[in-house]
This record gives structure tokens, C-alpha cells and sequence, in this order.
């Protein structure tokens, strides 16, 4: 199915928790409004028989300079669709459900979110630090206010 | 090994002793200078480089280096490679087990002084100074396998000129 067609399937299952976004020049990029449905709406898109999204291709946190923005790139090898879909939500209390059921691939992208960004996860079974040195102690490197010492950051030219 | 540092100090005490001592000097520094085996440490992009400096090419048995894969065996690291906060005591754990005389050579930006990833970082060590001693640094990104020849060069005249009794 092409774009446009996605697009429509996508609006008309799930109505108005969802909504298509104008960025995304390949593969469109949807912005789901309610962070608890998210469960839900990843086991639908998975057992869904035109969707069949069976692959995550990458599950990524984004500190813009207000909230933070949780991207999940997802496809379907059997029906060849690729979209995006993104949550927000602000800095403090940043917390997310495990999508590690659905698929297993999310254990490490969402441990990594967890020790560079600070979001807690919900329902993970394994959330221990693996990236960071062990004796690391100096906060969450990934977020725009974070400092250090012996952190350089690259001169205005 | 503390026992042959103090042998120079009898010996010149006859007459025709310092004869013995550089002569001495002179074959143990060119034996140790045409064999230096080094440890096989790449961590990143350099150590293509260094496998590239060991094949065909560009040999590296000519000079008489060849790898060895434990730091008991060496007595040379050519730390090839970015050194991130994790991985700083390890080399450090390596470097210690290595029997003396032992060298370093530090290979490419990155262990220079961070190299490429100076700026906006929070996980490189920027230099590998701060870890171990190092004797050459060898600039480049990757340094061709000309600019690692030089580098092991160089290292060669240094070991050539160290006398018996500064074996540290």
C-alpha cells in the first residue's frame, strides 16, 4: 500500500489518538497523543493482518530543548510498509511502558534510553547499565543540560 | 633483572672495563631494537592501519615485529585505536603485565589527544597519557602505514641509545 493509503488505514483503526505529522518525505511519521495506549497500539499494529509490523528498526529518545521525544521506526517484512511514530513527553517524571513483549529487539534500545537519557521504563526485565563505565557517577550524559568537567564542548566558529 | 644492572659498575673498575660495557650495550640495545614484538591492541579505525602495516605491503617482519596476542610475550603496544573511559584500565591492567623494558607507541589522534572526538564527548579519554608512559606519538587519522613505519623507526633509535643501566 502507498502513502496516502497508509495514512487513511492508519487515522481510520485508531481514530483520533493518532495523528499523521507533515514531516517524513519517504515514510510517513505519526505522533500517538495518549502515552498509555501505547501498548495496545504496538500489539495492533503487530497482529494486524494488512500491517503485520513485525520489525523494529530503532527505538531512539530525542532531548529537543523543552521535552523529550521517543521515535519508533518500525516496518513489516512481509507487506513492505515502513512508518515512524513518536511520543512526547516532558523531563520530569519521563517514564515509558516496555515494549520488549511485542519485540524482543526493544530490551537494548530501551536499557540505552534508560542509562543515557534518565527515562524510566516500566515492565523491563533486565535494566542494568551496560554502556557507561561502572563507576560512572555523573548523571545522564545524552541530555542537553548535562556538564562535566572534562567536557569540551566545540567552539562557536 | 636487577642483579645484570649493577654488572657495569664492577666491570669498569678494571682497566679496559668500559670497553666491556659498551660493547655490551651496544649488542644488547641493537638485539632489543631489531626484535621488538608487539601486543596486538587495535580498538578502532588504526588498528586497520596497523594490520595493513603487517601484511604485504608494507611489512613489519622485516623490522623484526611480529604480534603476539598475550602482553607476557611483548614488549611493545602500539595502542591503535580510540580509549574510551571503559576501556582506560584495562590497557592500564595490560601495560602492567608486560615484562620491562616495555614501550609504548600512541597511534593516531585519538590517543594523541583525543583526536576527533576532543569536542562534545563525555565517554573518550582524551590522550592516553594520562594512563600510561608513552614514548612515541604518532599523528594521523588513520596515520598511513609510512607514518607507523617512521614511528617504529624512531622508537628503534631510542632503544638503541639506552645504555645498561638505565633499563627501567
Amino acid at each position: 500500500m502507498n502513502r496516502d493509503q497508509l495514512i487513511e488505514y492508519i487515522s481510520g483503526k485508531f481514530g483520533d489518538k493518532i495523528e499523521p505529522l507533515k514531516t517524513g518525505p519517504v515514510e510517513p511519521v505519526f505522533l500517538l497523543k495518549d502515552n498509555s495506549f501505547l501498548p495496545e497500539f504496538c500489539r495492533a499494529i503487530k497482529t494486524d493482518l494488512t500491517l503485520q509490523m513485525d520489525y523494529l528498526c530503532n527505538l531512539a529518545a530525542v532531548d529537543t530543548g523543552e521535552k523529550f521525544e521517543i521515535v519508533y521506526n518500525v516496518a513489516s517484512v512481509e507487506k513492505n510498509i515502513r512508518f515512524d511514530f513518536k511520543l512526547t513527553m516532558p523531563f520530569e517524571g519521563a517514564e515509558i511502558d516496555s515494549v520488549q513483549d511485542i519485540w524482543p529487539a526493544a530490551n537494548w534500545y530501551e536499557r540505552e534510553m534508560w542509562e543515557l537519557y534518565g527515562i524510566n521504563i516500566k515492565n523491563h526485565a533486565t535494566l542494568t547499565r551496560f554502556l557507561l563505565p561502572d563507576d560512572w557517577n555523573q548523571g545522564n550524559p545524552m541530555r542537553k543540560n548535562w556538564d562535566a568537567p572534562d567536557f569540551i564542548r566545540m567552539p562557536e566558529l | 633483572m636487577g642483579l645484570i644492572k649493577k654488572v657495569p659498575a664492577y666491570i669498569e673498575k678494571f682497566p679496559g672495563g668500559g670497553i666491556v660495557t659498551t660493547s655490551l650495550n651496544y649488542v644488547f640495545s641493537q638485539s632489543q631494537a631489531s626484535s621488538l614484538w608487539y601486543l596486538l591492541f587495535g580498538t578502532a579505525c588504526c588498528a586497520i592501519e596497523l594490520m595493513a602495516a603487517g601484511a604485504s605491503r608494507y611489512d613489519f617482519d622485516r623490522l623484526g615485529m611480529i604480534f603476539r596476542a598475550s602482553p607476557r610475550q611483548a614488549d611493545l603496544i602500539i595502542a591503535a585505536g580510540t580509549i574510551t573511559k571503559k576501556m582506560a584500565p584495562r590497557l592500564r591492567l595490560l601495560y602492567d603485565q608486560m615484562a620491562q623494558p616495555r614501550y609504548v607507541i600512541a597511534m593516531g589522534g585519538c590517543t594523541v589527544k583525543g583526536g576527533p572526538f576532543y569536542y562534545d564527548s563525555y565517554a573518550v579519554e582524551k590522550g592516553i597519557d594520562h594512563i600510561v608512559p608513552v614514548d612515541v606519538y604518532i599523528p594521523g587519522c588513520p596515520p598511513r602505514p609510512e607514518s607507523l613505519y617512521e614511528g617504529c623507526l624512531k622508537l628503534q633509535q631510542k632503544v638503541k641509545g639506552l645504555k645498561i643501566q638505565d633499563w627501567s
